[in-house]
């Protein structure tokens, strides 16, 4: 077994044709094989010729143009190119390893034919399969935001075939960003926006930053290739920038007050993607767990719960929300949930928008300043069933009450908008700073001259 | 404990400095801690007031303003420990001394009261006869054993809470929150500003506009 990686990758053909591949393993790496292992290695190109023969059964037929009718009215492919399938890494794979239900005495003729509803059905149920030997690739692949949406139904969702096609696999390092392919098939505005960065602009020009040679991240670097996640939630972006920008928290402590406040409460984008919109994002937190309140199987989606609550009579606004889900939890036990706010950007294609350093905000004013808040879009969020963020508008006011001060306590914004009550006792306390002196001096000078009066 | 009552007061001595007729009343280490403290407290209301409505008055950048408002409250926290270790290492205690003879209190605050409110204004002399070791009228007395125990040190303590949030998350944590520290520390400046205005008045209501304010510089007071 210890060459059968050898042996394997060497192209089927040229595997078939001839047993010198082994010869040609260098010198230095040659050892002394036992008759048992000779055996073995024997035995394992025997098998992978019998599976190659197989499979050239299975091409004759397969590698003409030929197309199957599906219920849904389209026709569907079974071409497979011969040549890129054996070149391929699933070249020694053996065709019925993954359409078993297509064994010998078992192919579909036109009297046993098989009815396939949709191409998307069809590669749906043809997805498992890939599990049989992409085990760690296909758990962490059934983790991600894209594995969830197929279980939602999603007709869109990408599957294992999506990005890699069976018949063709290409290795890892021909994903580049240049391209953008395979997720620009699909978010091709956040992959335009990333090309326009910093992050894409270093690719684009040989991962040269500032005369240094530095891996860009492409898009896998942030989001994982399988367990494709939603950054979006909580504090996850953060973590995975400061992954790369590790002294991140010490170039900032040199300037910015309260850093560590700020990186936990502020989005990376929101200062260095510097033309983006950006909002005040509200989110329900479970603070014994320590994250993000998501939804749960079976809640009802966020609007109903706010339509419920003001049919109810409730406002409708995420203190209401917090109140409704703040008495219960999944055990039953009463809940620790909080309310929490982050600043973020507005859009996906925004936290692409990451401009060069030297763009980056660095005045304090272009947060903290008067009515900046209210200026500001505000949206309640939560975290779907599914992983994604799912966020709506709420009323720019809602930072600025009285209630907030405890359902959202652990956000403060120095010079935005105070709240009013807080202004009026200013106002008021200022008020009686003045009039108490005035009205004292003046008191006594009414006292002095009634006195004056009485004495004459 | 040091009897408040006027006639049982100990008698000048070497250490209290007597000329003619004025009493020595405030040590130097009390006229520097009160001036500083004065200056200070002034520049944080400002500073203060621009971070909380950044801009308004555009006297600053709002860095300039936090950093400012930063190092004039280590200053003041510094400061408050010369007031605190000289009245905890010195006799001069006995002026905190609270009344705990409640009628015996209000009785006395209220004639302060009909003085200040009144009495005053006919050239009345104050109920209360400042001495080194009692020089603070009732009110002035409750006044500050409040401002100087109590709301003080709440608004350090929720300052420096807000200075290095991160370090000293689980104690803001315990008090509910940022937003309540924020509210807390901000309620305390609404009532410094008014403080601050009235006391300054106040000062100004010797026999002279002025003499309070002397008094406060050399450390003598008039008798009366």
């Amino acid at each position: 077994m210890v060459y059968s990686g050898a042996i394997f990758a060497i192209p089927a053909e040229e595997a078939l044709a001839t047993d010198e591949a082994e010869t040609e393993v260098p010198v230095a790496e040659q050892v002394e094989e036992s008759p048992a292992e000779e055996a073995v290695i024997d035995k394992a190109a025997l098998r992978l010729a019998e599976k190659l023969k197989a499979n050239e059964k299975c091409l004759r037929c397969h590698k003409r143009d030929k197309t199957k009718l599906l219920e849904d009215g389209k026709e569907m492919s079974l071409q497979v190119h011969k040549d890129e399938y054996l070149s391929s890494a699933h070249g020694e794979v053996s065709c019925v390893s993954c359409h078993s239900a297509i064994g010998k005495r078992k192919h579909p003729s036109k009297s046993t034919n098989i009815t396939i509803t949709s191409e998307r059905e069809y590669t749906v149920d043809m997805n498992e399969s890939c599990r049989k030997c992409h085990r760690q690739k296909y758990t962490q692949y059934k983790g991600s935001v894209h594995s969830a949406l197929v279980a939602q139904g999603s007709t869109k969702a990408p599957l294992c075939s999506s990005c890699h096609n069976p018949h063709a696999p290409v290795s890892m390092v021909d994903y580049q960003a240049e391209t953008g392919l395979p997720c620009k098939n699909c978010h091709e505005n956040i992959f335009n926006a990333y090309s326009a960065s910093v992050h894409g602009q270093a690719r684009i020009n040989g991962n040269t930053i500032r005369d240094s040679h530095i891996q860009s991240p492409i898009c896998s670097d942030c989001h994982h290739s399988h367990e494709v996640t939603a950054l979006a939630i909580g504090d996850v972006l953060r973590t995975t920038c400061i992954a790369c920008h590790e002294n991140v928290t010490l170039l900032h402590d040199q300037w910015l007050p309260n850093t560590g406040t700020h990186l936990d409460i502020v989005s990376c984008a929101v200062c260095h993607a510097p033309f983006a919109k950006r909002i005040f994002d509200i989110h329900l937190y479970d603070n014994t767990a320590g994250v993000p309140l998501a939804m749960q199987e079976g809640d009802l989606p966020i609007q109903q719960q706010l339509q419920a609550i003001a049919a109810e009579g409730g406002t409708g606004d995420p203190l209401e929300i917090w109140k409704a889900r703040g008495g219960f939890s999944q055990d039953g036990a009463p809940a620790d949930i909080s309310l929490r706010s982050r600043m973020e950007v507005m859009s996906g294609v925004a936290a692409h928008q990451i401009a060069g350093k030297s763009f980056a905000v660095r005045t304090c004013e272009s947060c903290h300043e008067p009515g900046w808040r209210k200026k500001q879009n505000v949206t309640v969020s939560v975290t779907q069933a599914d992983g994604r963020k799912q966020s709506f508008e709420a009323d720019r006011e809602v930072l600025s009450t009285v209630k907030a001060v405890d359902s959202i306590s652990d956000f403060y914004e120095l010079g935005g908008n105070p709240n009013k009550l807080l202004d009026i006792l200013l106002l008021l306390s200022l008020a009686v700073g003045i009039a108490v002196p005035i009205g004292h001096f003046t008191l006594g000078k009414m006292i002095k001259e009634y006195m004056a009066r009485g004495e004459k | 404990m040091m009897s408040t009552n006027p006639s049982e007061q100990k008698q000048p001595d070497a250490w209290i400095k007597t000329k003619d007729s004025e009493l020595y009343i405030n040590p130097l280490p009390v006229r520097i801690w009160h001036w500083l403290n004065a200056l200070g407290f002034v520049a944080l209301i400002l500073t203060g007031t621009h971070i909380r409505y950044a801009n308004l008055f555009n006297l600053m950048s709002f860095e300039t303003a936090i950093k400012t408002h930063n190092w004039v409250s280590f200053a003041v926290i510094a400061n408050y420990f010369v007031w605190l270790g000289f009245y905890l290492f010195s006799d001069k205690i006995t002026v905190y001394h609270p009344e705990l003879n409640m009628r015996k209190f209000f009785d006395k605050a209220f004639k302060q009261m009909m003085y200040y409110g009144y009495g005053i204004f006919k050239g009345a002399k104050s109920p209360h006869k400042v001495l080194p070791y009692d020089k603070f009228n009732p009110m002035q007395s409750i006044t500050y054993q409040i401002i100087m125990l109590l709301v003080v040190p709440i608004q350090f303590i929720t300052g420096l809470m807000m200075w290095d949030v991160k370090r000293f998350e689980a104690p803001i944590a315990m008090m509910g929150g940022l937003q309540m520290v924020n509210t807390i520390h901000v309620l305390i400046y609404i009532f410094f500003v008014s403080f601050t205005l009235i006391h300054a008045y106040m000062g100004a209501l010797g026999s002279t506009p002025a003499t309070h304010f002397r008094e406060m510089f050399t450390g003598y007071e008039e008798e009366h």
